[in-house]
């Protein structure tokens, strides 16, 4: 993809290209007009002077050197260019075959590696990333093939209860409740990726996310369907077989982080965002400071970014590059790279009132240039008075502990 | 970027999921129908400066997830709303049942002189209509809601349920029931009537010094 959109652009730029590489083949020819300077005068008019016919042939010999040399270096840029894009080409190639025949094999032992580190930073090409997600994700919760056809055969047994009118005497409310989260699982289905039309109904993939969904409520009936789960699952199946896929759904969405969002623990989403202001603060604060001015709590834009895991926010092949590090570093990645769109964007941010930065931030731009964020995101620095992310979480969740005990001691006294 | 406006008022969206929140908000601005739309997660937001009755407003919009679940989330985002759309959708009967617990939050939580507009929204698919007019009705005139029936799809009665709710604020202010600059009223003064204001009040508070001598 980022290949194509390099060579796209390299393209128009240079509209004289195909002209050039024709006379570089006839070593070199001058332009018709280049060498008219050389013609005798027209048989009605005086004939060169010798001293003039000379001076034409020196100026004659001059233009040709200096096309000779401008001609030379073009095409010394061309084949640097062609290289540059056959070198990129061959490490996507490259990549793909390294993955696969070495990092892949010999897991455990490669992944923590420097060298598998720095490949992953440049995102896992799209033939191994299912592989690579489902191996850094793991399976702690040992979740077969086997559970999960079990799970989904009960789901299917609900939809076909529900689809029905029981009249059995069940607690109303429970029942109505579980009916109207199969129905947003519905509802959600269609609006899930919409512009790619493969998972609304009817499409390929209907049947498939529907299944993974109704089959998470099952084995997880506590957390259930919550929005934004759609846009996960979707991700995962476009890169996994579906048993596969929910394997590392439900083992991605029991990860702290997600647990606490998904459940939406709102005392502890909250601890989650002031850690991240504490990282917001030491990277950007000047933008933090405009932020704070106005009034622009990160919840407004988090919330989006760390339910769907950037999938609805950012084009899919770069939310899929943010998914790779994400499961490399865990979910401070996802705060990092929040941190990173803010500083890729400070300057039209701190231009802006509350709700343009408010409009711009829930819904950014169509195009962002992958390798510029990245860059941005890199440049982040994950630690705060010598805190890495964990440690400032941990501070700030027994902070609010004690708090809670002491304002409870404080209610008693 | 820089718009002059007498008032800011800051709107809400609320209502259960599916029922076309996020259209409205994007008839409202754009004046046209949302085909592709995703479901919102948290909040999105919209603005747009109207005219109404000889003042100039900008809403601001906050439009809010609308499942269940999100509800501890969405509603810290109630405090300081001066408006609201109660969107419900007219072929489901579920998501008028709700409309009960909505009403409480807003109330609640933004302020209690909140200005609220019922909407039964999907007007355009009458076939379906699980909710009457006349039981939506007599449940916004038992509310003090005002109430439409409105379609994102067709636009019909969208731009006059935002605007309702505006004029209704901005009597509100003229008759002294709201007063903007009691805090979290939701409302703001804008740079245009800001000038005029500056200029009475200034003499008043000198009048009220002589006064005191």
């Amino acid at each position: 993809m980022e290949y194509e959109t390099k060579s796209g652009r390299a393209g128009p730029g240079d509209p004289t290209s195909p002209r050039q590489g024709v006379r570089k083949n006839l070593d070199f020819e001058p332009l018709s007009t280049t060498a008219l300077i050389l013609e005798d005068r027209p048989a009605n008019l005086p004939a060169k002077p010798a001293e003039e016919a000379q001076k034409h042939r020196q100026q004659y010999e001059e233009m040709v050197a200096q096309a000779k040399k401008r001609e030379l270096k073009e095409a010394q840029k061309r084949k640097k260019q062609l290289e540059d894009r056959c070198k990129l080409e061959e490490s996507i190639g490259t990549a793909a075959q390294i993955w696969n025949q070495e990092i892949l094999p010999n897991w455990s032992t490669m992944c923590t590696s420097r060298r598998v580190r720095d490949l992953w930073w440049q995102g896992i090409p799209p033939s191994v990333r299912g592989k690579v997600w489902s191996l850094a994700v793991g399976n702690e919760l040992n979740i077969t093939h086997e559970l999960y056809n079990i799970c989904l055969a009960r789901a299917k047994e609900k939809w076909r209860s529900t689809a029905v009118p029981s009249t059995e005497t069940e607690d109303v409310l429970d029942s109505s409740d579980r009916e109207s989260s199969l129905e947003l699982i519905k509802l959600d289905i269609s609006r899930t990726f919409p512009q790619l039309c493969i998972f609304q109904q009817g499409g390929p993939y209907y049947d498939v996310l529907h299944s993974i969904l109704g089959a998470y409520t099952c084995y997880r009936p506590d957390v259930g369907y919550v929005q934004g789960m759609s846009f996960i699952a979707a991700v995962l199946i476009l890169n996994l077989d579906t048993a596969d896929a929910f394997i590392a759904f439900a083992n991605l969405l029991n990860k702290p982080c997600q647990m606490a969002f998904f459940r939406v623990d709102h005392g502890l989403m909250l601890t989650y965002f002031a850690a991240f202001e504490v990282f917001f603060e030491e990277n950007l604060p000047k933008l933090f400071a405009h932020f704070k001015k106005n009034n622009l709590t990160p919840d407004i834009y988090l919330i989006d970014w760390i339910f769907t895991l950037y999938s609805k926010s950012l084009p899919l092949d770069l939310a899929c590059r943010v998914w790779d590090v994400f499961c490399r570093d865990g979910e401070e990645f996802l705060f990092r790279t929040a941190l990173g769109v803010l500083r890729l964007y400070q300057d039209i941010l701190t231009a802006m009132d509350f709700i343009h930065m408010a409009q711009f931030l829930t819904r950014l731009p169509d195009l962002i240039p992958p390798e510029q964020l990245f860059q941005h995101i890199a440049a982040v620095h994950m630690t705060s008075r010598n805190r890495k992310w964990a440690q400032v979480l941990q501070t700030l969740t027994e902070q609010k502990k004690s708090g809670a005990r002491l304002s409870g001691a404080e209610a008693l006294s | 970027m820089s718009e002059t406006y007498d008032f800011l008022f800051k709107f809400l969206v609320i209502g259960s999921a599916g029922t076309g929140k996020s259209c409205l908000l994007h008839q409202f601005i754009e004046n046209k129908f949302k085909q592709d739309s995703n479901h919102t997660i948290g909040v999105e937001f919209g603005s747009r400066v109207v005219n109404v009755g000889g003042k100039t407003v900008k809403l601001q919009i906050w439009d809010t997830a609308g499942q269940e679940r999100f509800r501890s989330v969405t509603r810290s985002y109630y405090r300081g709303a001066a408006g609201a759309l109660l969107v419900y959708d007219i072929t489901s009967r579920e998501t008028y049942n709700a409309l009960t617990n909505w009403l409480t939050d807003a109330r609640t939580l933004a302020s209690p002189n909140i200005v609220i507009i019922l909407c039964g929204n999907k007007k355009d698919l009458d076939a379906e209509r699980e909710v009457t007019f006349l039981e939506a009705s007599r449940f916004a005139q038992e509310n003090e809601l005002m109430f439409l029936e409105t379609s994102a799809l067709t636009g019909e009665n969208v731009e006059e349920g935002f605007l309702k709710c505006a004029r209704t604020i901005l009597s509100k202010i003229d008759s002294g029931e709201l007063d903007p600059e009691r805090m979290g009223s939701g409302i703001q003064y804008g740079d245009a009537s800001l000038r005029q204001l500056r200029q009475p009040r200034d003499t008043t508070t000198q009048n009220k010094q002589q006064c005191n001598c």
